[in-house]
């Protein structure tokens, strides 16, 4: 049987988003196709795949995400589906959780884990600004033109709600980053 | 000027590519050869793969057409490369033993 649940999920909450995936199949509903804010799941055995949400550089069918996406596929890590976001695709990945028990780990090494954080963190810097040209813009708009527009008022606080969000996940993965390189210089 | 250090992940990976192999027999390969302890993850492999074809350390084989899966094998410059890194190795484990006076 198909579910569908409308949520939605912020660039910033890939974690959060990923969780509620297992989550979900781990309760017998494995999702199959997600759109920006719709998922669709089939009732399938409980814990049947473990789910690994992924944000690569680019559009998904660029050569580079296609052999990296192939070879997750070789590793027996099946792409179920994306979405393309303005220069990134988010990625949803299963595999069975028989050959993943504790989950799929993209990253083993300090390194390999840093580069996955700064390609996220570069991404967040353009929705930082994105959403701060957005807030100021209709900041203007509401204000600035000799009359006051509610629409662009209400437009412009919640670009800034956003923006904060955004800036606090940013800051969050630089100083994450920041730990690892720390631990790097010493361990691996 | 002296090598540079491998990470444990490309000293293991370039031990695993004696014959050829796809990714995941490297992983399988590397979790037995060190008790499960080192288990590499599919994107730090696929890193450390391309890094290593492009330094030329190891090679990409033509594909498999019945598995469709990419192999690789280790090159002569690899070879060279990883009895360097075993050479520096030794050198740590027997100054190691020398000081602290294990066996």
């Amino acid at each position: 049987m198909r579910r569908v649940i409308h949520k939605i999920f912020w660039v910033w909450q890939l974690e959060k988003e990923q969780a509620w995936i297992n989550e979900m199949a781990s309760h017998g509903y494995s999702l199959e196709h997600a759109g920006r804010l719709t998922f669709e799941f089939e009732e399938t055995e409980a814990d049947l795949y473990t789910y690994k949400t992924l944000f690569l550089k680019g559009w998904a069918d660029s050569e580079e995400n296609r052999k990296y996406m192939k070879f997750l596929e070789e590793m027996g890590i099946k792409v179920v589906c994306y979405i393309n976001y303005p220069g990134t695709t988010w990625v949803y990945t299963r595999a069975l959780k028989k050959d993943y028990p504790d989950g799929i780990d993209l990253f083993s090494d300090i390194d390999s884990k840093v580069l996955g954080m700064k390609t996220m963190g570069g991404y967040m810097i353009f929705v930082m600004a994105f959403t701060l040209f957005a807030a100021l813009l209709n900041l203007w708009c509401a204000v600035g033109r000799g009359f006051f527009s509610l629409i662009n008022f209400v437009c412009s606080i919640s670009m800034f709600v956003l923006f904060t969000l955004a800036t606090i996940a940013t800051v969050r993965i630089f100083v994450n980053i920041g730990k690892l390189k720390k631990e790097r210089k010493i361990h691996e | 000027m002296p090598q540079l250090a491998l990470t444990e992940a490309v000293f293991y990976i370039l031990l695993s590519l004696q014959k050829p192999l796809h990714g995941y027999g490297i992983i399988q390969n590397v979790g037995e050869m060190s008790n499960g302890r080192v288990k590499l993850a599919a994107g730090t492999l696929y890193g450390a793969l391309n890094s290593l074809v492009e330094k030329g350390w190891i090679d990409a084989l033509p594909e498999n057409p019945e598995s469709r899966k990419k192999e690789y094998v280790i090159t002569k410059n690899g070879l060279t490369v990883l009895k360097e890194e075993l050479d520096r190795l030794s050198e740590l484990v027997d100054n190691g033993k020398r000081i602290l006076g294990g066996n």
